[in-house]
């Protein structure tokens, strides 16, 4: 198990957003955590790069406990999170951009062959090199952080809602290399998803959360008609989708 | 034509002042969120430095006495370390509240240093006299002459400039400073150290404040333990006009208070010269008034979580 997080419990300031919930990661796996608007999704994420602190449970990756470790020791141990609405530095070039990526690492050569790889994968990028990060589209910029991700080498990726604001053509493409990356190079994805769908195309394994409790996890390949998917997702026995606006 | 000419002169030696000063506010607000009320009294201190700390009515000179440029050193390595030590002492346990704390904070440092001088130096003015030759004019053309320390103050703070987008723009560090002050969280979530830029911060911010000790005391020649209290008022309104946050807004801050201030002080006439910083004050007013953001717009002006 390469990341495992195990029954932790996140408040903000006096309400849980996560109620002991429980993730785990293999190597060389992509896992799905789908759940609507507000069911904890970012938190979970945040709480493993170390931005928040669950007030219990733990957080272990690679057998070493990291939770209460800071976001920059947290992505030193070979974590790296894309998270929600991008983040680019705007006022930094596209090149700048990726190099903070490589602010953790010391393998000089190495760099230089994984930031070429990186134009490669995002040819984009590398006509786009010198411009400034804000003036990109927002596919571009979307590449550019997975490019960013990427160049702190890492050995889990977490991404949060790469499709947010982004149109269906682009969101298949992102998809689509994110893939590659797993087959080229065996990295290991931990995405947050909205769309349940998305979610069943994509991963092998796949966790609902909703009002900050994990209500379903399962192989992908054993949920495939959907319906187990959509219960966990709304609620049982509600109709409606009342109960999504929660924890926060 | 000689008049204006000096008022010229005048004008962006001021102006260069006040942007360094707003420069040391904004390279901190930048990268922490904090408007470091005590960096007035960090100049103070660089003064201060200058000579043997005792609180006798004729003061001694002490690193003043020195050859210049250990003089420099010195002083600037002094400076340096109280910002320092000003962080890892006290901001850096309150980083992660709120802009307001902080900026109370900073008051409460900036107090306690005033005392601590008051404590060791005692609270009479005291007369050092450092680099007295660039106190003299200079003749530049026929009949028109400027303080050299004028032409010295608007050299530096350009040197400095220069020095300073260079660090921004080409070095590693400086990259992710940059990076830091527009998404701090980002930047540590990318393993940027988020305490070494800070610190980093610090560093600078107490250099710019050492050699604006110096440029200070050179032209007062007086030391008082509040003297960093109205320059700081100054320095803080530069920041606000130029824009939070932007370092680019700080300069032009800087420059426009500065400008303002010559220039009122040139063309009013004697009785009302008085109120001069009562009308730049009036002016910032109404700067706000029409551009509340400042001059400079920037984008991280959001809160940090």
């Amino acid at each position: 198990m390469l990341l495992s997080v195990d029954n932790i419990t996140v408040h903000y300031s006096r309400l849980p957003a996560l109620r002991e919930v429980s993730v785990f990661v293999d190597e060389g796996e992509i896992v799905c955590i789908v759940g609507p608007n507000g069911a904890g999704k970012s938190t979970t994420l945040l709480s493993i790069s170390g931005v928040l602190n669950p007030t219990s449970g733990d957080i272990t990756f690679d057998g070493k406990r990291i939770n209460g470790m800071s976001p920059e020791a947290v992505a030193r141990a070979g974590i790296s999170q894309v998270p929600e609405g991008r983040h680019v530095f705007t006022t930094l070039n596209v090149e700048e951009n990726l190099r903070i990526g490589t602010s953790i690492r010391q393998d000089r050569s190495d760099i230089e062959k994984d930031f070429k790889k990186v134009l490669e994968i995002f040819p984009v990028l590398a006509e786009r090199r010198k411009q400034a990060a804000g003036k990109l589209s927002g596919g571009e910029q979307q590449m550019l952080v997975i490019g960013r991700a990427l160049l702190t080498s890492p050995r889990i990726m977490t991404i949060d809602e790469p499709s947010l604001g982004l149109a269906p053509n682009l969101v298949d493409r992102v998809y689509e290399t994110l893939l590659e990356l797993r087959k080229d190079r065996g990295l290991t994805l931990l995405i947050v998803e909205q769309s349940s769908e998305r979610a069943l195309k994509s991963a092998d394994r796949l966790y609902v959360l909703r009002s900050g409790q994990m209500q379903l996890e399962g192989n992908v390949a054993d949920l495939q008609d959907g319906e187990k998917v959509r219960q966990a997702y709304f609620g049982f026995e509600e109709s409606t989708t009342d109960d999504d606006e929660v924890a926060f | 034509m000689d008049y204006i000419i000096q008022t010229v002169i005048s004008a962006l030696s001021f102006g260069s002042f006040y942007a360094l000063g707003a420069l040391g506010i904004g390279l901190l607000f930048s990268v922490l969120r904090l408007i470091n009320f005590a960096h007035g009294d960090f100049i103070t201190i660089g003064g201060f430095a200058l000579i043997v700390p005792s609180s006798a009515v004729v003061a001694t000179v002490l690193i003043g006495g020195f050859h210049p440029v250990l003089l420099v050193i010195c002083v600037v390595a002094i400076v340096i370390i109280v910002a320092l030590l000003s962080y890892f002492l006290v901001f850096q346990h309150v980083q992660n509240s709120s802009p307001a704390t902080m900026m109370i904070v900073s008051f409460a440092l900036g107090y306690t240093l005033q005392n601590i001088i008051l404590m060791i130096y005692g609270g009479r003015p005291k007369a050092v006299n450092i680099f007295p030759e660039l106190t003299g004019q200079v003749q530049i053309s026929d009949g028109v002459s400027v303080q050299i320390l004028q032409l010295v103050i608007i050299a530096v703070t350009w040197i400095l400039l220069i020095a300073l987008v260079l660090f921004l723009r080409r070095t590693k560090v400086g990259v992710q400073m940059r990076a830091a002050a527009e998404d701090f969280r980002m930047a540590r979530m990318l393993g940027v150290n988020g305490k070494s830029v800070i610190a980093l911060a610090f560093i600078l911010s107490g250099l710019l404040a050492g050699i604006m000790a110096l440029l200070f005391v050179t032209q007062t020649g007086v030391l008082t333990f509040r003297m960093g209290t109205p320059i700081m008022l100054f320095f803080f309104i530069a920041t606000v006009i130029g824009g939070m946050g932007s370092l680019v807004g700080a300069v032009v801050g800087g420059y426009a208070v500065g400008i303002v201030s010559v220039v009122l002080a040139a063309v009013l006439p004697g009785d009302i010269r008085i109120f001069r910083d009562a009308l730049v004050f009036l002016i910032v007013i109404i700067i706000l008034l029409g551009r509340p953001q400042g001059l400079v717009l920037t984008k991280s002006a959001k809160d940090r979580v």
